[in-house]
């Protein structure tokens, strides 16, 4: 895979966009500043300090804190953002019951040790997380999460534009892809929180998507699909997202030989179809001025 | 110079052997493998690493830390292959080197050594892309079995991939188990290639996967004090500073893949011991980008839906 340094001086220009300066990650264009910053996972005192505020004594094993994703859009002080803190916070909140792997059925019978604790935490670290949005300078620092304090997701018909997504003329002015969290499951399979972002002269489009698969056991794709098209004849954005759940035993898609290719395991683009929906939400973003 | 030191140096530039060439390598270092204890006794000074995952450019970081075996006496504690771009070439320059060396470099296994495991996390299809047959994955995983399962330096440091295990109270009952086999999905083997020590617990923990047992301070307490341990040495965790003490220093996870998976900005490290046992950690980074051959850091851009 070759590296990407950048796109074109002459489309940026063409479509009124700037790089962000000082190496940042990132553009400027239609009232819209999106950077991504990438980092590495937590050191020892920080997951310390994070077990205490998610009052967790268990978070993955990789935790990319620095790592985000932001959009703001300018005039309007709207802004959408992707981080693992927040996404950790959603896990700790939905806590479902864990999952065992095949091998915990042989495990029942094994002698138990006179002392024992069955630790009983979501160990998939399975989030409902579909995002943050603050109002940036109209209430600073203010996290508003289902309040609607300025910002709201309501249901809403309209739909993505995958037909216009679909069409690969117009050139990516910006891309980049954000790993959040990720955890091995010591072995058993994957759980893997990442955000990309691709930014065109006519919109930008990002997908949001928790990726579990726990061998032998069941496999869980959370997609968050959130799209802007630009236009300047209104004062706010319109901002349409589109968030589809998906999950099934791993036994009922070998049945149906839809893993014969061993790299359906690895890659969730391949058995997303054949994973049915469990979830489905369309909402557009309500800004108040 | 001899056809094994020319394989070594053809190694050490990531060149993989041909499928006879690893065959007649493993055959040698199964002659010498089948002899070893499942406590295998290794002789300070030492210098011990943990998890090296197919990162063979990080491996060479390694070698520069800590010295070129033979003149360095090492010993690896498992999970040389799978994740990473290169399981092949560092599985077999290690092989390489025990054989060569054999008294100069101990390998025991770690969890990923298994037929299972290789065929989930890339060591299986890495040589099936690279030698167009999984002879080669045959014959390593072959040679897995034979991996000791543990190590005793000087008779005060017990080291093992994983952990403890409730079913293993002295290091005899370990040197009783038949080793040569697939690793077991739950039983003493499996538990001192896979456990985990455990701050939330005392006593023993059982995981909520339902399956693997974590361990807590006092258990570790016992074990040293029943075997005349100063103190375990152990991997099998990512730990971003390269290494971790925990339960007032009686236990040590050491780490030996820096920037793991190519993207976790960890550092590296392992553990020097003198001839006196006096510990040395030697904390390193990944290879420079340029020379480690994995993709360039920025994601070449996708029309994604």
């Amino acid at each position: 895979m070759a590296g990407w340094s950048g796109a074109a001086e002459s489309d940026l220009k063409a479509a009124g966009a700037e790089k962000l300066p000082d190496g940042r990650t990132g553009v400027r264009l239609k009232g819209w500043h999106i950077e991504s910053f990438n980092g590495p996972i937590l050191n020892s005192s920080a997951v310390q300090q994070w077990e205490e505020t998610l009052k967790t004594t268990h978070l993955p094993e990789m935790v990319f804190g620095e790592s985000s994703l932001i959009l703001v859009h300018r005039p309007t002080g709207t802004k959408l953002h992707f981080n693992a803190l927040d996404a950790l916070k959603g896990w700790k909140e939905e806590a479902l019951p864990p999952v065992e792997v095949p091998a915990a059925a042989q495990w029942k019978f094994r002698c138990k040790p006179s002392e024992q604790v069955v630790l009983d935490y979501d160990y998939t670290f399975t989030t409902p997380y579909c995002g943050s949005e603050a109002r940036e300078h109209n209430t600073p620092k203010a996290k508003l999460e289902d309040s609607c304090l300025g910002l709201c997701w309501e249901d809403t018909d309209e739909q993505i534009n995958l037909a216009a997504l679909s069409s690969q003329t117009e050139p990516i002015l910006f891309y980049d892809e954000v790993v959040l969290y990720e955890d091995e499951l010591a072995d058993n399979g994957v759980s893997l929180l990442t955000v990309k972002v691709r930014v065109m002269p006519s919109c930008w489009f990002l997908l949001l998507r928790f990726w579990l698969r726990v061998d032998g056991v069941l496999m869980r794709l959370r997609d968050t699909r959130i799209y802007c098209a630009f236009d300047e004849t209104k004062d706010e954005p319109l901002i349409i997202r589109e968030i589809n759940w998906r999950e099934s035993p791993i036994n009922v898609l070998s049945a149906k030989g839809y893993l014969a290719d061993p790299a359906a395991y690895g890659d969730p683009n391949l058995i997303k179809e054949r994973l049915p929906i469990v979830m489905h939400k369309n909402q557009k973003l309500k800004i108040s001025r | 110079m001899s056809d094994l030191d020319r394989q070594i140096e053809q190694l050490k530039r990531c060149e993989p052997l041909k499928e006879s060439e690893v065959k007649a390598l493993c055959m040698k270092a199964m002659e010498i493998l089948v002899e070893e204890s499942n406590v295998q006794r290794v002789d300070a000074p030492v210098t011990i690493c943990g998890d090296i995952h197919g990162q063979f450019y990080d491996m060479k970081e390694l070698f520069k830390v800590g010295g070129d075996c033979p003149k360095t006496n090492y010993l690896f504690l498992g999970d040389f292959v799978d994740r990473g771009f290169y399981s092949v070439e560092t599985f077999l320059l290690l092989l390489a080197l025990k054989v060569r060396y054999p008294d100069r470099i101990t390998l025991i296994r770690g969890n990923h050594e298994s037929r299972q495991i290789t065929q989930v996390y890339g060591f299986y299809d890495e040589c099936l892309r690279k030698y167009g047959s999984v002879n080669v994955w045959r014959y390593c995983t072959d040679i897995f079995d034979y991996l000791s399962l543990s190590a005793l330096i000087e008779n005060k440091i017990f080291s093992v991939h994983g952990g403890l295990s409730p079913a293993i109270t002295t290091l005899d009952q370990i040197r009783t188990i038949d080793r040569k086999q697939e690793v077991p999905h739950d039983g003493g083997m499996c538990d001192l290639l896979w456990s985990d020590p455990e701050d939330a617990v005392e006593g023993w923990g059982l995981s909520p996967r339902g399956a693997g047992f974590l361990f807590g301070g006092n258990v570790v307490s016992s074990f040293n004090h029943t075997n005349n341990i100063d103190y375990i040495c152990r991997a099998h965790q990512l730990v971003m500073e390269g290494y971790k003490w925990m339960f007032n220093n009686q236990i040590v996870t050491v780490w030996s893949a820096p920037n793991y998976c190519y993207r976790c900005g960890n550092v590296a490290a392992i553990l020097e011991l003198d001839e006196n046992l006096n510990k040395q950690f030697r904390v390193f980074e990944a290879a420079p980008h340029e020379t480690r051959g994995v993709p360039a850091k920025k994601p070449a851009p996708d029309y994604f839906l």
